[in-house]
């Protein structure tokens, strides 16, 4: 469990901050035309309405984050007994199993969106905060248990014995055997689905009803008129929390990724 | 138990989702009745207005000066709801009301016209007839075709006008002082000057107005081909128009090997130079573009002295809106003078009126007649002296077809 080496990932921020800063610099700039190297001028104004209350980003922002929040922790719950029965035991129908869970990534969410819309609608589901974050569930829960279920397959569910046959209550085979050694895997998985949440568009279009503003389709509406001003404003605002969050848990990322381990045995 | 339990908890969720809707669903019970009632009845309420969201400007417009004036004078809270296409609106009325939802839909409001108003008519899904109760309707000339059919669709009482456009082309003072002022002229500056004309491929809107021009052009004129659908005249007209244009294509922008798929894709080569012109369907989006600083300040617009192709827009109350009354004070508010009058600054929006200014107040009319013209937009006056009518939607759809078959491809 050694951590990333410093120059490995000090090339992964530098790939990760160059694409920002055309970006920040659109967002500062006034009449930035082919073939000026430099904006011919500088305005904040692009950024004085992405912070307006008319803009709705910050606001969007907190939404997006907890909508995201909300994606990652059903997706935990739902994905660790997943994962952990596809990872640590071989049943009939596995792989049955294997390819419903990965269903949502191989079909087009366009081919499903509007036949879950008209599920939600009776349900009251849809253009509610609560209806987008279970709709999101669709897209992350198949990164979320590919993880895990490689997780759990490098896992020896020996050691859990060991301890109960040592004295442990559950709880503290939980705590002390089990977690410390799936949690890098975990941290994986929840970054995945807070990742995959965050970039939604059409699902939160659909079952939002354009009501449940998030930060992509904030984005979208710039960006689809051209406004690269006030489009790089929001990106900027729409892709920090995402490298912060990766730079905090990265501390505890180990070089061997369980991410790659697929299904497992 | 638990079964009495869910079913418990099932009831609590419908109680919430009916006290949610402050129902003024029946759209029926609103139509001619006393302005002040229904004003009363809004009061306190919610609109939820759909509409493109990717100008800055308009969308301070609408939520700040709209939703502000909605906000002191009536207790209403607008919802803006921006939109990458009004066509997302309208899938979504659409899948709502083919789901039964039939008084609890979430669009209240939604700015549209054209291919989307006839797919909101076609499939009922526009509430109609009530224009008339709104005292604003007054200020509205119904008696101009232009107003009363949307895209050579009739009305109805089924939208209220917002702003008036018409087709304009852009280009830079600096690099091309003189261009082209008509049809033919701009055909041969094209052949000319190879590589620096484009024009969005249709299905694209403005990319679609533009090739109706050249069929216009083609067919000397509008007049024959307004009216309904004719395959006879679109089957002669037609492929001189396809011979034209795949003719012209070697003159194109990549040797017309591939045309831009948006609107903004012709804007952003515009804006670096790319291509000479650029056009749109609502000239003050010029003005926007270089207070925006992505168009130089040298960039000019202006109308074909052969006349350019009008249109009105328009806003519209789905038939499913569950706040018809609060809809309704905002439409009123949309049309009334002030208002048009605060679209119609330079710095706001630019927007020419969707109302007729001659039947506004003596000071609303001087207001008007005092405000600065954006030095990039062509004053809608000039551009109004040469306009050509919008041709029907089965038209437009056999032309757009046609292009993709024959010159798209």
């Amino acid at each position: 469990m050694s951590r990333l080496p410093g120059p490995f990932l000090a090339l992964l921020l530098v790939a990760l901050l160059l694409p920002l800063v055309p970006l920040a610099t659109w967002s500062v700039a006034h009449g930035w035309r082919f073939p000026d190297l430099l904006p011919r001028d500088w305005s904040l104004d692009a950024w004085a309405y992405a912070l307006s209350p008319t803009a709705g980003v910050l606001r969007g922002l907190g939404l997006t984050a907890a909508i995201a929040g909300a994606a990652t922790a059903g997706s935990l719950v739902i994905g660790l007994p997943a994962g952990r029965a596809l990872g640590l035991y071989r049943f009939r129908g596995r792989a049955a199993v294997e390819i419903l869970v990965l269903a949502p990534v191989l079909t087009p969410g366009i081919a499903a969106v509007f036949g879950l819309h008209a599920l939600f609608l009776p349900l009251g589901l849809t253009n509610t905060v609560a209806g987008v974050a279970l709709a999101h569930l669709i897209p992350v829960l198949p990164y979320t248990i590919l993880v895990l279920s490689g997780v759990f397959a490098g896992y020896d569910t020996r050691a859990e014995y060991q301890a109960r046959s040592l004295g442990a209550s559950p709880f503290q085979v939980l705590r002390h055997v089990t977690w410390p050694a799936i949690r890098p895997g975990v941290i994986v998985a929840a970054l995945f689905a807070f990742l995959v949440s965050w970039s939604q568009y059409l699902l939160t279009l659909v079952i939002g009803g354009g009501r449940v503003q998030t930060l992509p389709l904030q984005l979208f509406a710039f960006a689809g008129a051209g406004r690269a001003d006030v489009t790089g404003a929001i990106a900027v605002v729409y892709v920090l929390p995402g490298i912060l969050v990766l730079v905090l848990t990265s501390r505890r990322l180990t070089g061997r990724s369980a991410a790659l381990a697929g299904f497992g045995r | 138990m638990k079964i009495r339990a869910a079913a418990a908890a099932t009831c609590v969720v419908l109680a919430l989702a009916g006290a949610a809707r402050a129902d003024t669903a029946d759209g029926d019970a609103l139509i001619g009745r006393d302005w002040d009632a229904i004003v009363e009845t809004a009061r306190g309420g919610e609109v939820n207005f759909f509409l493109w969201g990717g100008s800055d400007t308009i969308n301070r417009y609408v939520s700040d000066y709209l939703g502000g004036v909605l906000a002191e004078e009536y207790d209403i809270t607008l919802n803006r709801v921006g939109l990458t296409d009004t066509v997302e609106a309208v899938n979504i009325v659409n899948g709502e009301v083919e789901a039964g939802v039939t008084d609890a839909g979430s669009v209240d409001l939604v700015w549209i016209n054209g291919e989307n108003f006839r797919t909101m008519r076609q499939g009922d899904l526009a509430w109609c007839g009530y224009t008339a109760t709104l005292p604003n309707d007054a200020l509205v000339d119904w008696s101009n075709p232009a107003v009363a059919n949307d895209f050579g669709v009739p009305v109805d009482g089924c939208e209220v006008p917002w702003n008036r456009a018409q087709f304009a082309f852009a280009h830079d003072s600096a690099t091309l002082p003189e261009p082209p002022r008509d049809m033919g002229a701009l055909l041969d500056w094209i052949r000319a000057n190879p590589g620096q004309f484009t024009y969005p491929a249709p299905p694209d809107f403005n990319g679609s107005v533009f090739v109706r021009h050249v069929f216009y052009h083609v067919a000397g004129g509008a007049d024959r081909l307004l009216g309904p659908f004719d395959q006879a005249l679109y089957d002669e007209i037609a492929p001189q128009v396809w011979t034209l244009l795949n003719d012209l294509e070697p003159s194109l922008w990549r040797e017309g090997r591939t045309y831009p798929t948006a609107i903004t894709q012709l804007d952003q080569m515009f804006a670096n130079g790319e291509v000479a012109f650029t056009f749109n369907y609502d000239p003050a989006q010029f003005g926007l573009a270089v207070d925006a600083g992505i168009y130089p300040d040298s960039v000019r617009s202006y109308g074909l002295t052969d006349g350019t192709i009008g249109n009105t827009n328009y806003t519209l109350i789905p038939v499913n809106s569950p706040n018809k009354a609060a809809a309704l004070v905002l439409q009123n508010l949309i049309l009334s003078a002030e208002a048009q009058l605060e679209k119609a600054r330079p710095e706001v929006w630019g927007a020419t009126p969707g109302i007729e200014i001659s039947r506004a107040a003596p000071g609303i009319r001087e207001a008007f007649a005092d405000l600065p013209s954006h030095p990039s937009v062509v004053p809608y006056d000039e551009l109004a002296a040469a306009a050509l009518p919008e041709l029907q939607a089965e038209w437009i759809a056999a032309i757009e077809a046609g292009w993709i078959e024959n010159v798209g491809r």
